[in-house]
């Protein structure tokens, strides 16, 4: 998969790579609009992550231009301007999806998961996961034959798990994927228990859960080679 | 008491008590002007007598009698001659009482001795003083009559004058206090008016609003600039942070350290936003399009957040009687206002409490009622609950303090109002007052 990410600020933009290269995408960076375009022209990309404050030019006029020579890649926005009339003009003029900054990159990565997904059609692909396998695009949790009905909030958590497994993730930012913008300064709250202590009762019925691990003070995170 | 009615008074009292005066003293400036009017006639009277009495001699006076005396018919005016000594000299005019025929009366008597061939006489002309002064009480009356029927028609010219003259200052107070909304609006017709005072004060007024208005403005931008440049350190601290996480090496300390500094800057995310927010609508950034039917919308907002109903083990009952749309506003907005307001209810709550939502629809006004049985808010604090960073009852953790002040920018852009009645321990309840 290859991105490229145009940000002006420069520190974001190396933190952004640094993560995404992790996640084995290939990253290029452009700084500004002018670089941007002429990365666009001469490369096709699948991602192409797009600053709105740009210093030379407007980052929804630079969207415009970079759909007519990559009109096939998958265009998020990201922006710290946030007012409504930007998301719809960006969402009008082909975005595909829209992170205000700032954002988690955890987040960011689920996106683009969600937007491949999307583009890639429907032919879902079930993921091991101990003796259990998930279907993202269906939305099943299965046990051999058997499907494990879960609610629509404990699938969501499960999946973005999933998608970072083996790395540990924050109540905050469990929280943050389920309920937006609307987490409370509460985290210590329990609500994220609660559904990780569903979600383990309801397949732990089928089959061990150990790869689900609580990382004390700290969060959640799924083991999975 | 209304200016111009003070004026009016005032002026009245005074014209009254001037005619007060002049009606007391008519009587004595009678008697100065009758006096000296007497005195002159007296004068000419001695004249006329001293010119016969040098033409013709004074036998024609006496007519072989020792002195002469005459006086009218019914004794209001009298003359007399008669001769004295010859070194008594006399020439005054005075009030004296003399008897005539029986009947004492007072004149006004001239005196005056002069000398002749037959030797010194003396001349007396007397007028009565009654027949002078008989005239002061209707003079009286009749002056208070003219006098008082004059200041009734100034009064009236006096109240439609002040009236005129200080309308523009009702206007001002009408125009420029009473009727601004703030923020004011900008570029205000002055008030028409030739006074120059009150030209000054509109004038005044109009540079106050501008100034405030400026202020206000300045603090707007600054929220927006401010909140929009922590954006960006605060998007670079998190990335950074996510991606230090994810170093195998890092030990589990350490990842629960990083994890609280997330928290940490996940408030400051929080606040910045809320500021963002506040000013966004404040600027009246949000399009007001969207019909919104308030018992779906609190539908939406609980199922948003009933998860933490569970979790708190709050009773939750919705009463809702009537079907009510809300035209020309931001469904989003509302959304958060009514989400704020819930979650305060549930959050400061007690464990298994509960929170009513309850509509009513009276005399054209539809308002929500959202009433918990939590902590309540002290009856001091009652009036800062919707201010900026004020927080109701220090001590708890999280604050009411953005929440609430978002909740009143969402009321306010939508012209909602907004009540809140309270009682320590017992519970809050919130009022959602709809236009």
């Amino acid at each position: 998969m290859k991105v490229l990410l145009v940000e002006d600020e420069k520190t974001l933009a190396y933190e952004v790579e640094a993560f995404l290269k992790k996640a084995f995408y290939i990253c290029d960076l452009a700084h500004t609009a002018r670089q941007g375009l002429e990365k666009i022209e001469c490369n096709l990309y699948d991602f192409i992550l797009l600053d709105l404050g740009l210093p030379d030019k407007d980052g929804l006029v630079l969207l415009e231009q970079a759909k007519k020579h990559n009109p096939d890649a998958a265009y998020i926005i990201l922006t710290a301007r946030g007012n409504i009339e930007d998301r719809i003009k960006g969402l009008d003029l082909g975005a595909d999806d829209y992170l205000p900054k700032p954002f988690s990159l955890l987040e960011l990565q689920s996106r683009m998961q969600a937007i491949s997904r999307r583009k890639s059609g429907m032919n879902s692909q079930l993921i091991p996961l101990g003796e259990f396998n998930v279907d993202i695009q269906k939305r099943i949790v299965s046990h051999q034959e058997n499907e494990i009905e879960l609610t629509r909030k404990e699938f969501d958590l499960l999946s973005y798990m999933l998608l970072h497994k083996n790395r540990v993730l924050t109540r905050l930012q469990l929280s943050e994927h389920i309920w937006g913008s609307f987490v409370d300064d509460d985290y210590d709250s329990n609500y994220i228990d609660v559904h990780i202590k569903n979600i383990r009762k309801k397949l732990g019925a089928y089959g061990p859960v150990e790869w689900l691990e609580t990382v004390r003070g700290v969060g959640y995170k799924i083991k999975k080679s | 008491m209304k200016l111009s009615t003070k004026l009016t008074l005032f002026v009245t009292l005074s014209k009254l008590a001037i005619v007060v005066f002049f009606i007391l003293t008519l009587p004595y400036l009678v008697d100065i002007i009758s006096a000296t009017y007497t005195d002159n006639l007296l004068r000419q009277k001695r004249g006329k007598v001293l010119d016969v009495v040098a033409r013709e001699g004074i036998e024609s006076y006496l007519d072989g009698q020792p002195s002469y005396g005459s006086y009218t018919l019914l004794k209001d005016e009298y003359i007399a001659l008669a001769p004295v000594e010859t070194d008594l000299q006399l020439d005054t005019i005075e009030t004296d009482e003399r008897v005539l025929e029986g009947d004492t009366l007072s004149y006004r008597l001239l005196s005056h001795t002069f000398k002749t061939r037959e030797g010194t006489f003396l001349l007396e002309i007397g007028r009565e003083t009654a027949t002078i002064s008989q005239y002061n009480r209707p003079l009286q009356r009749f002056a208070l009559i003219v006098l008082l029927s004059l200041i009734f028609v100034t009064l009236i010219i006096d109240l439609f004058f002040t009236h005129y003259l200080i309308k523009p200052l009702g206007e001002i107070i009408k125009e420029k206090l009473v009727n601004q909304q703030f923020p004011f609006a900008k570029n205000q017709a002055p008030i028409k008016t030739s006074t120059s005072d009150f030209r000054y004060l509109d004038s005044s007024l109009m540079l106050l609003m501008e100034q405030i208005n400026e202020a206000f403005e300045k603090e707007r931008e600054f929220t927006a600039n401010a909140s929009h440049e922590l954006m960006t350190p605060i998007s670079i601290l998190q990335n950074k942070i996510e991606n230090l996480m994810e170093h195998t090496e890092v030990s589990d300390l350490i990842q629960q350290r990083l994890s609280e500094m997330l928290r940490t800057l996940s408030r400051l995310k929080k606040i910045v936003n809320s500021l963002l927010l506040i000013s966004r609508i404040e600027n009246e950034q949000f399009a007001k399009a969207d019909n919104v039917n308030i018992r779906a919308l609190l539908g939406e907002v609980m199922e948003e957040i009933s998860h933490r109903l569970e979790e708190q083990e709050i009773a939750f009952e919705m009463n809702f009687r009537h079907q009510f749309s809300f035209n020309n506003a931001n469904h989003d907005l509302l959304f958060q206002l009514f989400y704020n307001l819930i979650n305060n209810a549930i959050r400061y709550n007690k464990k298994s409490g509960s929170i009513l939502i309850k509509d009513d629809y009276s005399k054209g006004v539809y308002s929500v009622y959202i009433k918990d049985t939590g902590i309540g808010i002290p009856e001091e604090e009652l009036p800062f609950v919707f201010n900026r960073f004020k927080k109701a009852n220090l001590s708890q953790a999280g604050g009411y303090g953005l929440g609430l002040s978002i909740v009143k920018s969402i009321a306010n852009y939508h012209r909602i109002k907004l009540d809140v009645t309270s009682k320590v321990n017992e519970g809050t309840t919130f009022s959602v007052i709809f236009p």
